[in-house]
């Protein structure tokens, strides 16, 4: 698949989840709108309205904030990249490490201990984590406050003061979702990393008396990530929709707890411009992952 | 067949992880399945409400009134029942749109476009959008689930069917007229099995989580709690966190999402390693 | 005195169907400057013999027995001691070169980190150097070359590049594994022809299943059949009066000799017969040979056979 064919497909998709988050609700039997669609225009005209006002940034009216839903998204989306962001960061790197330790060390204490404690951590619910958190480490033991993104009402003499604050909100949201996704990287690079160093040019590699270490980290590395790459896209899935749950417990006003927000109150345009945010934002690191891949693989970049 | 089943259950029996996320498992299905003799009370039936742990509520009530304990052991039932049958339904699903597809060229190209469409859209956020627009209820979960979760399934049976078409004894089959559907069942279906076994248990782990999360924020049935919705209780519940109610109404219910899904990830953890030798040892030769 | 030594080495894997005897006490010694030929079909243990030299094998292996490389036996060494013997004085040139090169590592810069290592040489300058010895085995413009990756070479050119990658640090014993395997007749003979000059002062196990890319090169000849040495001799020798069964049966299997395969199958490692292991496909076979084990025994000068038919 060449780039423009690629671009191509991505643009279809996008076009079709806007037009499903039209039709969808129109869709469903017993949806909200059955009872009070204005069915004075025919669906077509609705659609090329619905079209042109998105076009606009025009994306409803949220009926519990009391404000156009771009702005309520607008104002919510920093937080949400902010923790996003941060808990990427840190398990991709962990991930990938400890995956590539493990490997390496496979069938011994290091192995044997990562694997157990990493497949727990992916066991927990995100949000049951999250509560268990906010109980011992926010109550119990008073470490870290326990909702919100910032501490109202109270004005700190220097920026630094909000920095630190913001971070001391952070920690508690950013770890939850960052410890509940780090098994599935781990396990992944644990398993592409066993598969890569069953490969006959590693021994090729130990015939050159290279150190181990050196082989995992210029031989086997770069060929276990291939595979690994082409799943991101999954995985960046997956946080991105943990988030919904981590900022529901932990009252985070990110973009994610908009979409529970907006399900207990029926706030439907509200739902829909979330979980059009959510879409292409998720469909937008499956394009980078694409392109990342192709740059990797000079097999692939001869095409 | 039968002897390769003795055999793979041999196997399975060396698997020490294995064993034990079996062993979990079995412990929630029976208790789902003896869920009427061993809870104390109906679940629906409202008590005291919001009681501490005594002689007659072991675990205590909620909120209005019902015994929490008894809502913990049917709600194995509803958790399980959502997830076994979602995921039966999408393997199965799967598996007959991937046996298709790798077989017959004309339906492959068509049948991998929508698949492809399938998993790149986001699966969790449309799942919750749609089920948002539907009335909560535990066959529309099902339905939901069980719409998005062939498509992986359906991806890893065609390219397995593409590798098995090409093998000798297919060509031989073939050249004595043995016909599609015979190859299909006697010398493709037995191989792919395995796989579509790995795919269910996988697939009914992530159900487990995407159905307790959807619950915890609200579109489960209420009237079939599942662990997800007990959870959701509690959390709705204002002082939930600063008395020490969490300990008997929130901790068990999600102990039990976990050790569920610890269960599944161990079986899945031992079954692929059975079916991918190479992360059991490396060979030489 | 010989650069290479191996005493009664026995090689066996622990498998889940049983113990794979590889190599089952092989007595064997190069001297140096020499170059020994290692003939057996697939799955013989020659391979395996091969890999135990280098200690590649993996960790379950149970290796036993003595391989005295230069006065020392390198099965005590330590692994990082044996590191700094892998490569640069011993150094193997695997099998199957299309899986043996790293597909994303550039080919020049694979032959250059063996030089960084045991030279001490600096980036740019292990770079040059990997340019010489890609030039020295005959790959035109070896500089372009050098920056391909492995999927722009010819199967002949990275056979080349990887005869370039052993003798890159200058050793001197290499062990070379099927070098000519699944080559075309004509590039076939370009590598034996290569092969033959650039080892001309270097000791050489050359492993092959190919008779005649080893008469070519060799000047020893060393068969081996079910894990076991059962003849060795001069090449010459070898191929003017063959005298294990198993020999004659093989050279007159080769094309030129007219195609007639050995009768039977090739013998399981893992459940050896008691008596001689090529008892059942041989022709001349007595009732001593189904009960007794043969010991290789060294007939005239140089000249070794393990069979009945001659002790």
């Amino acid at each position: 698949m060449n780039l423009i064919t690629k671009v191509v497909s991505y643009i279809i998709i996008i076009f079709i989840i806007i037009s499903l988050n039209f039709f969808l609700p129109r869709m469903m039997p017993a949806g909200p709108l059955s009872g009070l669609t204005s069915s004075d225009k025919p669906v077509l005209e609705q659609y090329t309205n619905y079209m042109a006002s998105l076009m606009h940034g025009d994306l409803g009216w949220s009926t519990s904030k009391n404000a156009p839903v771009w702005d309520v998204l607008m104002r919510s989306l920093k937080w949400t990249l902010l923790l996003v962001g941060t808990s990427t960061a840190i398990y991709v790197i962990v991930g990938i490490l400890s995956g590539a330790v493990s490997a390496w060390k496979k069938g011994k204490k290091t192995d044997v201990g990562l694997l157990v404690l990493l497949i727990s951590m992916a066991s927990f619910p995100p949000f049951f984590l999250g509560m268990l958190f906010i109980i011992f480490l926010g109550w119990k033991l008073d470490l870290f406050p326990r909702f919100g993104a910032q501490t109202l009402f109270i004005d700190y003499s220097t920026p630094f003061g909000v920095v630190l604050d913001i971070l001391h909100h952070l920690t508690l949201p950013a770890a939850t979702l960052t410890l509940t996704s780090i098994g599935v990287i781990y396990l992944l690079t644990r398993n592409s990393m066993l598969n890569v160093l069953g490969e006959d040019y590693i021994l090729t590699a130990r015939a050159k008396g290279l150190s181990e270490w050196y082989i995992v980290r210029r031989h086997a590395l770069k060929n276990a990530m291939l595979p690994i790459i082409t799943l991101v896209a999954l995985i960046v899935g997956l946080v991105i929709t943990g988030t919904i749950f981590v900022e529901t417990v932990f009252a985070y006003p990110g973009v994610g707890m908009l979409v529970a927000d907006a399900i207990s109150a029926h706030d439907y345009p509200l739902l829909q411009g979330a979980f059009l945010i959510i879409a292409l934002a998720i469909l937008a690191v499956n394009f980078i992952a694409d392109m990342i891949y192709v740059h990797l693989d000079p097999r692939v970049k001869q095409e | 067949m039968t002897e390769d089943l003795i055999v793979f259950l041999k196997k399975y029996k060396t698997s020490r992880i294995g064993l034990i996320g079996l062993g979990i498992l079995i412990f929630f299905v029976i208790t789902a399945v003896f869920a009427p003799y061993i809870a104390p009370y109906d679940p629906d039936q409202r008590y005291k409400s919001t009681e501490h742990p005594n002689s007659a509520h072991l675990l205590g009530t909620n909120q209005v009134g019902q015994d929490i304990l008894s809502e913990l052991i049917y709600g194995t039932r509803v958790s399980l029942f959502i997830t076994l049958f979602a995921s039966i339904v999408s393997a199965f699903i799967g598996t007959s749109l991937g046996l298709i597809a790798g077989y017959f060229k004309r339906f492959d190209f068509f049948l991998m476009r929508i698949v492809d469409l399938f998993l790149t859209i986001p699966r969790l956020p449309l799942i919750i959008i749609i089920a948002a627009f539907m009335r909560p209820s535990v066959w529309n979960l099902i339905f939901v689930f069980a719409l998005f979760e062939w498509s992986i399934t359906a991806r890893i049976i065609r390219s397995e069917v593409l590798t098995l078409k090409n093998r000798p004894y297919v060509d031989a089959a073939r050249m004595f007229g043995a016909r599609d559907f015979h190859i299909l069942g006697r010398h493709i279906l037995p191989n792919v099995v395995p796989l579509v076994v790995v795919q269910l248990v996988l697939v009914s782990r992530y159900i487990i989580l995407a159905e307790s999360g959807l619950s915890f924020i609200g579109l489960g049935d209420p009237t079939a709690k599942s662990w997800g919705m007990m959870l959701h209780d509690a959390f709705e519940y204002p002082t939930i966190f600063i008395s020490d109610i969490w300990m008997w109404w929130m901790l068990p219910a999600g102990l039990c999402i976990v050790f569920t899904i610890l269960s599944l990830t161990f079986i899945g953890y031992a079954l692929e390693e059975l079916v991918n030798p190479r992360l059991r040892r490396m060979t030489i030769l | 005195m010989s650069i290479l030594k191996l005493t009664h080495l026995k090689v066996h894997f622990p498998t889940q169907d049983g113990v794979v005897k590889a190599v089952n006490t092989v007595d064997l010694e190069i001297a140096h400057g020499e170059r020994l030929g290692l003939i057996g079909e697939t799955g013989c243990g020659k391979t395996v013999l091969g890999m135990s030299v280098m200690r590649l094998l993996q960790l379950a292996t149970k290796v036993e027995g003595k391989i005295v490389y230069k006065g020392r036996d390198i099965l005590r060494l330590s692994e990082e001691e044996m590191r700094k013997i892998r490569g640069k004085e011993i150094a193997m040139i695997l099998q199957n070169p299309t899986t043996s090169l790293n597909p994303v590592l550039k080919v020049g810069d694979q032959i250059a980190e063996a030089i960084q290592l045991h030279q001490g040489l600096n980036k740019r300058e292990a770079r040059e150097k990997a340019v010489e010895m890609l030039e020295s085995v005959k790959i035109s413009s070896p500089e372009k070359r050098a920056s391909e990756y492995p999927h722009e070479f010819s199967g002949g050119m990275k056979e080349r590049a990887m005869i370039a990658m052993a003798l890159a640090c200058n050793p001197s014993l290499i062990i070379a594994d099927e070098p000519t395997k699944g080559l075309d007749v004509t590039i076939k003979m370009q590598i034996i022809k290569l092969m033959k000059e650039v080892t001309k002062q270097k000791s050489m196990l050359f492993i092959t299943h190919d008779l005649g890319a080893a008469a070519e090169i060799c000047d020893n000849i060393a068969v081996m059949y079910a894990g076991e040495l059962v003849e060795y001799a001069k090449t010459t020798d070898i191929f003017k009066n063959p005298m294990h069964p198993y020999t004659r049966g093989f050279l007159n299997s080769l094309p030129g000799m007219g195609l007639k395969p050995i009768r039977g199958m090739s013998p399981s490692l893992i459940d050896l017969p008691t008596g001689c292991r090529f008892y059942p496909r041989c022709d001349h076979a007595s009732a001593k040979c189904k009960i007794e084990h043969p010991e290789m025994v060294e007939i005239k000068n140089g000249y070794s056979v393990r069979c009945f038919l001659y002790t």
